[in-house]
């Protein structure tokens, strides 16, 4: 499997968060609270062991190796079929609405099929989800749709780098293969770039960041996560209230996901 | 099951099995991707969308840009990939272009006055009548007070043509710019009459790309963003060049430094004369280059003499071993070395010329002027000239005033730049030497820029008639009497934009929609208004005539260069062989010694002069620039404001411990003067020195028609009540205004952490 990833190089990085207004250009994210795919956290002056340090977390969705906001996904699974455009292999796996796919690494988001239960976002050590409540999948009683950075694959497949690499203005950022060793973010990987991780929280970002020792303490001094966020007992709840309307309607046959929560409203009513 | 439960599933089902069909993620999964009617579809992202290359005006750079345009909107704006500058890359107010366009507080008709002046009550009119009310109040102060009673404040592409309306008046008040007599006039004097160009002007003539060290005194690049600069910047330091940086503040720029020297503020001009008698007396100079190219060394060398090191670290609360490090440093690279010359530099008054003569000078002692990493040469593109635009008609007889304003002003140098800005806000509230009664003002917020802010809004408030040509009611516009909606630079077309640096091009500004609301081009105004006051010679029927006038100098036309992506490059000619080098003073060498100024019993030879420390229980206030804002004009906006919505005050570590003051708490701050800020929260941090405060400029917005903006944050502006003005071109200081803190109400002294030799003066407030 390749595994895409990218490098942020805080020696070239002044902070001026074109990358994440390019990102909210791009991919039209509303500007409400905590609604971002993409971020820049100014950090200092603050003094570290190296000396003082004034740096950047320009921040979005590591695309974890073992990514901790996948398995909670409450949504019924799909079965789906993925397509490596470079060898023609495909592999089919069953999904709920978020997975990571098997020929890049990339996590994705069905946002079709999304509840807006703000599971994900919340097993999310990085912060890097957020729920757009001003949408919904009402047919399917969402409330509201999680949104993340999804490397711009949708560029990336038409050959165009992603939108915040592309308007990185001192080219700080390099978007490429991780695990393909004549890649430049290999090689970044291999003069020193690294993850933010921590005891606590080692699930495989693959957003590497390279600068100078005081600047990589300062960046994990505030910005690794310490410890895995447990998803909020409601979110839980909501999900485990989910998973049996959505087990009935997959016996009721080919209705589909829409189907089953009509005849879950249905059933309410019912009731009455 | 009713017919209503059933509608309701066979609908959900119906979309089910559309969407399946219609290629989603999915494949054959059994549970198909559902979508309701009233669903947003997953969004699509700019690809494919309509392409129109254009120029940026979010700041005074002008990267070339493409306008991505789809069912009529814009929707992003990207680097134009030609642009030898940028590429594709944009920053984030470049990005943001298109939150400026579809700003919903835009102005979007003419407006007039209906409440008393500054009380922000408006009235809807048309252009007819706001035109016609204009070229009626500018005809009336000009036939009862003279020609001169009208002056002009501008910045930015917009105010060319509208500049030549007040020419043709006959007004010598046209050419009053902030960006020069508030921003650049000192480095710019400097430079021009020391290496015989403006090395910084709107552009910066200086090759950090190449360099293998670089010097900046106070820029805070990185913090003031121009992508070309900053990638020139950043690709020095990525080819290994080694950087001084000298602020009191610790910079974006001085966290990628080598030497980062946090120099009491107002004592630069004594580290660079150290610096220079060290290089003189350590032999580290360019003997080949001065011998050569320079005049005045022996003069230079002995008015240096008495400024050493030891001297220097005391004044300048420096260590003496990073002082001598980083000079070494510096020589060591040259002649490639960059001695950055700054743009803003109306700090002190007093002293401001010499400080940036002082970086040329050490520039030409270490050789790096026309060579690979210092200052280069521009390379002039021959644009065509153009007639149908107004020059000074031959119908306006010349009206000599009695004193004019412009030719008698206190400041010898002052005249060739323009009147000096608040020389017209002394004359507005004294009426001497003549009475200034209208105003025009385009692309300028001259409460937040011209100091002292509270004489400027006297001035205003006494005036006969205001007009303004604006796209956002800041400050200024609501003190106007007539509001006139200016295009976005994304709806019009402007001239043709050359880049005479190290990458020659030339590029056009064209609309990438049409302008919404009633917004009209700065062309269509002032041809507009010339016609109501007899002005000849806008004769061109809209801006295409001309920018065709202006291609013809490169023998292009505007479809051609349309064909070929809106760019074409040139080739550069920055550097200069040793024997070729001839600069443009009269001896055709670097005056060390600047015999204008001494015709004019001025220094010719920078002199160190302490501008007073802050009085006790106070620290200096300076400021600079947040990297997602310009001046105080994107504070508004949508995009921008989301990123970095108000500024913070710097407020050194130690003194905050000892005032007992949190990160992230809100205080207000008291100037000299008395005069308080907005609330603002303060960034409790060991990178800024304990004698001085810093916040970025442009916030805390007092005009209630931003509704973003207004309020948020502090503006340094409103702090600015004392300033010395420069004795060369009355340019006016920013940085002597000292600041206490209140906290509920009670004003908090700052402790005195960093002793003030006897050499410099406190500053002493007035008792009240």
């Amino acid at each position: 499997m390749k595994q895409y990833g990218m490098i942020i190089n805080l020696d070239r990085c002044v902070g001026c968060h074109a990358c994440a207004v390019a990102c909210r250009a791009e991919w039209q994210v509303p500007t409400r609270e905590g609604y971002r795919r993409n971020w820049v956290h100014r950090l200092g002056p603050a003094n570290t062991s190296h000396g003082m340090s004034f740096t950047f977390y320009p921040g979005l969705c590591n695309h974890c190796d073992s990514p901790a906001c996948v398995p909670v996904c409450p949504a019924d699974t799909v079965e789906m079929t993925f397509r490596d455009p470079e060898s023609g292999k495909t592999k089919t796996m069953e999904v709920a609405a978020t997975w990571k796919d098997p020929f890049n690494g990339t996590v994705q988001i069905d946002q079709s099929r999304c509840l807006g239960c703000g599971a994900c976002r919340d097993a999310c050590p990085y912060g890097a989800r957020y729920v757009n409540t001003e949408v919904a999948n009402e047919d399917i009683g969402g409330e509201g749709i999680a949104d993340k950075c999804t490397f711009c694959m949708p560029r990336v497949e038409k050959g165009l780098a992603p939108a915040c690499v592309q308007t990185c203005i001192t080219d700080a950022r390099i978007f490429g293969v991780v695990n393909d060793p004549k890649s430049e973010v290999a090689a970044y990987i291999r003069k020193g770039a690294r993850r933010l991780e921590s005891a606590a929280v080692r699930i495989g970002p693959n957003v590497y960041y390279f600068g100078k020792p005081r600047d990589l303490e300062l960046l994990d001094r505030t910005s690794t996560p310490q410890e895995m966020p447990e998803a909020a007992d409601r979110r839980r709840m909501l999900a485990s209230l989910m998973q049996p309307a959505m087990r009935r309607m997959q016996t009721a046959g080919l209705l589909g996901l829409a189907g089953a929560m009509a005849v879950q409203g249905l059933a309410a009513e019912e009731d009455e | 099951m009713n017919r209503r439960h059933f509608l309701k599933m066979s609908t959900a089902t119906a979309v089910a099995m559309a969407a399946s069909t219609a290629g989603l993620p999915g494949g054959k999964g059994l549970f198909r991707a559902a979508r309701a009617g009233t669903l947003p579809i997953a969004p699509q992202g700019s690809m494919g969308a309509r392409e129109t290359t254009s120029v940026c005006e979010m700041c005074f750079w002008r990267c070339p840009i493409v306008g991505k345009v789809r069912d009529g909107k814009l929707i992003k704006i990207e680097g134009n990939s030609r642009s030898p500058v940028n590429g594709r890359r944009v920053c984030a107010r470049g990005n943001s272009g298109v939150q400026l366009l579809y700003d919903p507080d835009r102005i979007k008709y003419p407006m007039k006055r209906v409440g008393a002046r500054g009380e922000g009550k408006w009235a809807r009119i048309s252009w007819d009548e706001a035109l016609d009310e204009i070229a009626h109040n500018m005809d009336k102060v000009r036939k009862k007070y003279g020609p001169h009673a009208l002056a002009f404040f501008d910045h930015g592409a917009s105010a060319e043509h509208l500049r030549k309306i007040f020419i043709n008046l006959g007004t010598e008040n046209y050419t009053s710019e902030p960006a020069f007599f508030q921003c650049v006039g000192p480095a710019a004097l400097a430079y021009l009459e020391t290496v015989g160009y403006i090395t910084t002007g709107t552009r910066q003539y200086n090759d950090m790309a190449n360099a293998r060290a670089m010097l900046l005194v106070g820029s805070h690049i990185g913090e003031n963003i121009h992508v070309s600069h900053v990638r020139e910047f950043i690709a020095g330091l990525q080819n290994g060049a080694k950087l001084v940086v000298v602020d009191p503040r610790f910079s974006t720029a001085a966290g990628k430094a080598d030497i980062h020297l946090a120099i009491r503020p107002g004592t630069d001009t004594a580290l660079m004369l150290a610096w220079i008698n060290y290089v003189i007396t350590h032999n580290l100079y360019d003997k080949r280059f001065v011998a050569n190219h320079c005049q005045g060394f022996d003069a230079l060398k002995k008015e240096v003499s008495g400024y050493s090191m030891e001297w220097a670290a005391r004044i300048c609360d420096l260590r003496i071993e990073d002082m001598k490090a980083a000079i070494e440093l510096l020589a060591k690279a040259s002649p490639q070395v960059n001695i950055h010359p700054g743009r803003h530099s109306t700090w002190y008054g007093r002293g401001d010329v010499g400080r940036h003569q002082s970086y040329a000078i050490l520039t030409a002692l270490f050789g790096a002027i026309g060579v690979p990493g210092g200052i280069y040469f521009p390379s002039p593109v021959p644009l065509g000239h153009v007639e149908c635009v107004a020059e000074k008609s031959e119908k306006v007889a010349p009206i000599e005033p009695e004193v004019s304003l412009r030719e008698d002003s206190a400041y010898p140098f002052s005249s060739n730049f323009g009147t000096v800005t608040a020389d017209i806000i002394k004359a507005i509230n004294t009426g001497k030497p003549y009475p200034i009664r209208l105003l025009g003002i385009n692309g300028v917020n001259v409460i937040q820029t011209i100091p002292d802010p509270y004489e400027t809004m006297k001035a205003l408030k006494s005036l006969d008639f205001i007009f303004c040509e604006e796209i956002m009611a800041g400050e200024t516009a609501i003190w106007s009497d007539i509001i006139l909606p200016d295009a976005v630079y994304l709806e019009r077309y402007d001239g043709v934009y050359a880049y005479d640096g190290l990458t020659p091009y030339v590029t056009v500004r064209q609309p990438v929609v049409e302008p919404l609301f009633e917004a009209r081009s700065p062309y269509w105004i002032a041809k507009n208004l010339a016609k109501r006051l007899d002005i000849p010679g806008f004769t061109c029927p809209d801006e295409r005539a001309f920018i065709a006038k202006e291609l013809e100098g490169v023998d292009y036309s505007l479809s051609q260069l349309n064909k070929e992506g809106g760019l074409m490059t040139l080739p550069a000619d920055p550097y200069r062989k040793p024997d070729k080098l001839k600069l443009d003073t009269a001896s055709g060498k670097v005056n060390l010694q600047v015999e204008d100024f001494e015709d004019e019993d001025l220094d010719p030879i920078p002199k160190f002069e302490p501008t007073p420390a802050p009085p006790k229980g106070y620290a200096r206030l300076i400021y600079g620039r947040s990297p997602v804002h310009t001046f105080s004009r994107t504070m508004n906006n949508l995009w921008l404001h989301n990123e970095i919505p108000e500024n913070k005050l710097w407020l050194n570590d130690r003194v905050a411990r000892q005032l007992g003051i949190k990160d992230n708490e809100e205080v207000v701050l008291e100037n000299q003067d008395g005069k308080r800020s907005n609330p603002v929260r303060v960034l409790v941090t060991p990178g800024i020195r304990p004698d001085a405060v810093y916040m970025a400029h442009g916030f805390g917005s007092k005009s209630p028609l931003l509704s973003r903006a207004h309020g948020k944050g502090a503006a340094d502006g409103f702090m600015m009540t004392r300033n010395e003005e420069d004795p060369f071109m009355g340019a006016t200081s920013k940085r002597t205004n000292f600041v206490r803190i209140i906290r509920g109400g009670k004003p908090l002294a700052i402790p005195d952490l960093c002793p003030v030799p006897d050499e410099i003066p406190r500053y002493t407030i007035k008792s009240a």
